[in-house]
């Protein structure tokens, strides 16, 4: 079977508990506590993994411990040709550890794989589990102002219909940045709202001169604590709309992640036509994601001429979408079991029309602005991701494809239809902007390819079973899906009857950032706006604004209770001094 | 560079003149959902399939009227509620433009139905619409005009009321007869 293999090697090295499968292509190994760093770095550099997902889990009600399982994906190290597992050989192995409840401290694996390291730290702030060891022990995704000891994830944290009274809202909040040693040295912050950036995320740029020399940054601005929502109050068929609220632009692949998680933990085999229907939609969304994102690395390099047009070739991709699901954006289409609406032969011609058109478009405006060698020379050589910082930190997407690895989840792990359909891993060496934006441009292609794949090869069955729910509280499954951005990973462990006992929701952009201080460094500050798009950056709203009446001279800050005092009475308008 | 402006001249002017020009949108496009109060029989299934709960489908405070309530604040136009309706009182429209000014009631979209009262115990429990549709159903399937009676009085008898019915039926020892 898959993946003994690795599991045969593993113990060699460190102590095995207990095996536990979950699908065909997954497999849980349970460890002692002091093996983890061990079984991980073994798995990620010496087998060839990758770190898909952490998951802490609050297992008091199972087994009165805590729970860690750090799921690698099984791939080949992929650093030079050849270093890669055979194809039949692919597949998740997940490191498991129990804590108890009474010490909450784990040893940390960052130390030996770097890419533990957001992880680590958001299981501090979720659930207080001390990582010992761990570097960076600074708050990660919850604000600053949450109270210290209250770790929302935990079974008994609080109820969840209240919210928890904030340190103190009329302060500013402190957080503390890692700074570089040296003299000479400037801050440059960059964000939260900063103009050339379109969403809110705070970063701090250290300059000698005009070169940066570090960087560090503050994100999650806006954590909806969507994981809580889902298990206290959502069942699987609500899920997949809430799933699909988790990005603005990768949402389809957010919900078929979610719902193929919640598939897989109770074993269900959807209907052919409906895996080839997901794969259509998952597709016209990374035309229009990528179109999107070409777009803006040209609007940021001041090339707002290429700007305008790929955004008008993006149009028609929304109109795909239109046709083929009746939204724009939130496509609404998949629930447990399969899909909610077919394709008929009238939508098929008009995709393949529209699709004709997207593609001629494309190359049109791509030959023009490959020939501009201004826009090449803000392009080339800037933001370099190295490809071992990109093997140590398991970044996903165009990301780590820009870099030369070439590492594709609808290549290494065919979900749906995908093992069906013929299509290249766009892979690019160089690492740098154009490298990035390259890869988009190749995979705007096989999208289209793979999209008419489908259209040919989809057979004339059912788009949805009943699913029949073997109720379990232990089991659990990973999904996982090639969003534009990149793998999203999505973990399901069941609850009682159709809940979710917790779900775990990792975006591709969270394995992304942290590795984007890297690619900062020696770059200018007129870079540094250009280096965070590339990187297809996923970031939520924001918390306090500023307001600076130019006529009257005057500003004020708005804060949170401000905001929210207005909204609920529409009393008392905090703007009401500034008129 | 000049490339693009090539581009640029073969393409000629593509902006839509919007809103002066309104946007076609697509067939089957999931917009606003429209509700039509006079084929409503307040059976609560759109309720009870919408994700978000933005439809709610509840007696008013002195339990006069059944209320079915709509706040579109909430609603994430998917589409369930249509799918669901038996009598295709709701549909997704091709309505878009959903901006309101600084007032949440514009938001809200409310029908009011007439309640049934139990012969029982007196209490109201349902839509007389409801009580109606379901009538009509079973008169177009073929039943006999005896039966029909006996279901119509049945129909109007609440669900707390038949429990307690049955229960009494099993407990007297009478003997059951089952047809
Ligand atoms: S479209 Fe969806 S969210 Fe909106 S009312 Fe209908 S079921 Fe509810
Ligand atoms: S008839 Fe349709 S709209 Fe009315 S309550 Fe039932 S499902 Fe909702």
């Amino acid at each position: 079977m898959k993946c003994d293999k690795f599991i045969e090697a593993l113990g060699t090295r460190v102590k095995i508990l207990e095996v536990t499968r979950q699908y065909e292509d997954q497999v849980t190994a349970l460890v002692e506590l002091n093996d983890l760093p061990e079984a991980v770095r073994f798995l990620y550099y010496d087998m060839g993994g990758y770190l898909s997902t952490m998951i802490p889990n609050d297992e008091r009600s199972i087994n009165k411990h805590y729970a860690l399982y750090y799921a690698l994906s099984m791939e080949g190290g992929k650093m030079f040709a050849g270093d890669e597992i055979a194809q039949d050989e692919k597949c998740f192995v997940t490191v498991k550890v129990l804590i108890s409840p009474d010490s909450l401290v784990f040893p940390s694996v960052t130390p030996l794989v770097p890419a533990c390291v957001w992880y680590e730290r958001e299981a501090y702030d979720m659930f207080g589990l001390v990582a010992e060891g761990l570097p960076d022990k600074r708050r990660l995704v919850l604000s600053d102002d949450w109270p210290d000891n209250l770790f929302p994830l935990r079974k008994d944290a609080m109820d969840y219909r209240y919210r928890p009274d904030m340190k103190d809202h009329y302060m500013e909040p402190e957080y503390e940045f890692l700074r570089p040693e040296g003299s000479g040295i400037i801050d440059v912050p960059l964000g939260p709202l900063h103009i050339t950036a379109d969403e809110p995320g705070h970063f701090r740029l250290y300059c000698d001169g005009d070169t940066i020399v570090d960087a560090d940054y503050r994100l999650f601005y806006q954590h909806r604590g969507m994981e809580k929502l889902a298990e206290n109050r959502m069942n699987y068929d609500q899920m997949g709309y809430l799933a699909e609220r988790v990005c603005g632009i990768c949402g389809y692949a957010h919900a078929i992640a979610c719902i193929e998680a919640a598939e897989k933990a109770i074993n269900l085999e959807i209907p052919a036509r409906a895996q080839a229907i997901r794969v259509i939609c998952s597709e016209i969304e990374r035309l229009h994601s990528h179109l999107l994102n070409i777009g803006l690395a040209c609007e940021v390099t001041g090339n707002y001429n290429a700007f305008m047009h790929i955004f008008r070739i993006r149009e028609y991709s929304m109109k795909l979408a239109e046709l083929v699901t009746g939204g724009r954006k939130t496509y609404g289409n998949v629930v447990m079991g399969g899909l909610r609406r077919d394709m008929t032969g009238h939508e098929i011609k008009e995709s393949l029309r529209i699709l004709h058109i997207i593609e001629t478009q494309v190359e049109e405006v791509w030959d023009a602005v490959m020939d501009d060698q201004r826009q090449m020379k803000r392009w080339k050589g800037v933001g370099i991701l190295d490809k071992q910082v990109a093997r140590d930190f398991s970044p996903v997407g165009p990301n780590i494809r820009g870099s030369g690895i070439k590492r594709d989840t609808r290549y290494d792990h065919p979900y749906d239809f995908f093992k069906q359909i013929q299509f290249d891993v766009a892979v690019v060496e160089g690492g740098d902007v154009f490298a990035r934006e390259m890869v988009r441009y190749m995979e705007l292609k096989s999208s289209v390819s793979i999209i008419r794949q489908c259209f040919e090869l989809m057979p004339q069955t059912a788009i949805i079973v009943d699913p029949k729910f073997h109720v379990k509280p232990e089991n659990y499954a990973l999904a996982y899906v090639e969003a534009p951005r990149g793998e999203n990973v999505h973990w399901i462990m069941q609850g009682s009857a159709q809940k979710v006992f917790r779900w775990r929701c990792r975006a591709a952009t969270y394995n992304n950032w942290p590795s984007l201080r890297f690619q900062f460094r020696g770059n200018t500050i007129a870079d540094a706006a250009l280096i965070v798009c590339s990187l297809d950056p996923c970031y939520s709203c924001t918390e306090r604004i500023t307001v600076v009446d130019i006529k009257s001279k005057k500003s004020k800050i708005l804060t949170n209770k401000d905001l929210k005092d207005f909204s609920k009475t529409l009393k008392n308008s905090p703007m009401k001094d500034l008129r | 560079m000049m490339k693009l402006l090539d581009i640029s001249k073969k393409y000629g002017e593509i902006t839509h003149k919007y809103p002066f020009e309104p946007y076609k949108v697509a067939d089957n496009f999931r917009g606003k959902p429209a509700y039509i109060y006079d084929l409503c029989i307040g059976c609560a299934a759109c309720g009870i399939a919408c994700p978000s709960n933005a439809i709610t489908v509840v007696f008013n405070d002195d339990k006069s009227k059944l209320v079915w309530e709509f706040d579109c604040g909430r609603c994430i136009f998917c589409g369930r509620c249509d799918e669901v309706c038996p009598t295709g009182a709701i549909k997704l429209s091709e309505e878009f433009e959903l901006a309101v000014k600084f007032d949440k009631s514009a938001l809200i979209q409310r029908g009011e139905l007439d309640v049934q009262c139990c012969t029982e115990c007196k209490k109201p429990f349902s839509a007389k619409r409801l009580v109606k549709y379901s009538f009509e159903c079973l008169s177009k399937a073929n039943v006999s005009e005896k039966r029909l009676e006996e279901a119509k009085n049945y129909l109007c008898i609440c669900p707390t009321c038949k429990k307690t019915a049955t229960v009494a039926t099993f407990t007297s020892g009478k003997e059951m007869v089952i047809e």
